[in-house]
């Protein structure tokens, strides 16, 4: 007999959600199959040393435009235990909302000293910390008038951990007519940055984003 | 940290959309095809070659462009590259059995071996999925003709017409000698793929 598991919910006014998001209830697992739907990524990583720097595409280069900011954090599953040795692939858009790949039609402003990606590993204690540039908001949806609101894609893999989010921008105007943001309701407080002081620091602006890996995946093998 | 309300869990960071531009910068073609150790080795996994394609299909039928999968199967002795067999000796040291590609276009193509049974399951290939308009989303793909589908759980938990739309169609082979295995994954719609929440099982 199939049991039924959670409904996804559809982005109000996202096009895309609306022809990609599956209809029926997700089903649940068979509990003796349970353990072969855990997906353990070997670490394996390549990236070049200055990936953590993202304000810049390469050491001594100018910095991108816009304001260069700080974001970090810890990765931790549910149950509080740190995941070290996760990686995290990072892309968001530039200062002009303009990401650096073949497929972004919008035309909008390339900046030449900022290249958008990058990765870093979470460290013994889970921790992580990168560089990047503010992104600006973009124009998603032309005709209707809606913004995609300042955020910053981020790609966790690390033992049988998994997750793709985003970090939002606190007290954004466009935060709270994003159809990812309406679908996550209350709990949309926490993909939002947490600001600290940076006086210390070369960059503008720094952002807490403690992250999370929820579901019984992330503890399988704990 | 935010506390769950009665609970000692913590609060889960949402998962979000990819949306359509994760980097093509970070692919690693030595995870679409996992015959292949890399460039110049010596050496190979053990098991039939196969490989496994198709089109990711939105609700109207066409292609669903950029989108990320990604594979995880047990070697070809049925062995799981998990922390839990760590020292197992049936671990083909040469197979990870984790693959990951981004298809511009929603057509696909993963190059691996044949899973083995493992346990009381039909050989079977875990299939995540993201995209934009999506968070991810995870399903199970099984083999036509393998004699164990017909009592692998799983399959058993789902319908006919759902049991149909996992098995993977056999479609000759390569001159190289690899078989080829045929599926199309409907994300949404009258032909929908069943997919599973590997949250609350
Ligand atoms: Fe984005």
């Amino acid at each position: 007999m199939t049991q039924f598991g959670r409904q996804l919910g559809i982005g109000p006014t996202d096009n895309t959600s609306d022809q990609r998001t599956p209809r029926k209830p997700l089903r649940l697992i068979p509990s003796v199959a349970r353990e072969s739907f855990v997906p353990v990524v070997p670490a394996r990583y390549v990236m070049r040393t200055h990936e953590w720097d993202m304000t810049r595409i390469a050491p001594g280069r100018p910095r991108g435009d816009g304001t260069p900011i700080e974001v970090k954090g810890t990765l931790r599953n549910e149950n509080g235990t740190p995941i070290r040795d996760a990686l995290i692939e990072i892309w968001n858009a530039n200062h002009h909302g303009r990401y650096r790949h073949v497929e972004d039609a919008s035309g909008l402003q390339l900046d030449e000293n900022f290249f958008g990606m990058g990765r870093v590993v979470t460290d013994e204690d889970g921790n992580y910390c990168f560089w990047t540039i503010s992104p600006g908001a973009y124009l998603a949806r032309p005709d209707i008038g809606r913004w995609r609101p300042k955020h910053i894609h981020l790609s966790v893999s690390g033992g049988s951990a998994r997750l793709i989010t985003q970090m939002y921008f606190p007290d954004e105007p466009n935060n709270a007519s994003d159809p990812m943001a309406i679908l996550m309701g209350d709990g949309f407080e926490n993909n939002i940055g947490k600001p600290y002081e940076t006086s210390d620091l070369d960059v503008d602006e720094g952002y807490r984003f403690d992250i999370v890996v929820g579901g019984r995946n992330a503890t399988f093998f704990e | 940290m935010t506390q769950d309300n009665g609970s000692n869990l913590l609060k889960a960071t949402n998962e979000d959309t990819s949306g359509p531009f994760f980097p093509i910068y970070f692919q690693d073609e030595s995870l679409e095809d996992l015959t292949v150790l890399g460039p110049g080795i010596v050496g190979a996994p053990s098991g039939q070659h196969i490989i496994l394609c198709g089109r990711v299909l939105d609700r109207h039928g066409n292609l669903a462009n950029g989108v990320l999968m990604e594979f995880w199967q047990a070697n070809a002795k049925g062995i799981y590259n998990s922390p839990d067999n760590l020292g197992h000796p049936d671990l083909d040291p040469w197979f990870n059995g984790y693959g990951r590609l981004r298809s511009a276009s929603g057509e696909y193509k993963f190059c691996t071996i044949m899973p083995g049974a493992s346990d009381n399951r039909a050989p079977n290939i875990t299939i995540t999925l993201f995209s934009d308009g999506i968070s991810r989303i995870v399903t199970q793909v099984f083999f036509e003709g393998h004699k164990a589908n017909e009592t692998d759980p799983v399959l058993k938990s789902l319908g006919t017409d759902d049991q149909a739309r996992l098995i993977a169609r056999h479609g000759g082979h390569t001159d190289g000698g690899a078989e080829i295995y045929l599926l199309d994954i409907v994300m949404a719609g009258a032909n929908e793929t069943p997919f599973f929440d590997d949250f609350e099982s």
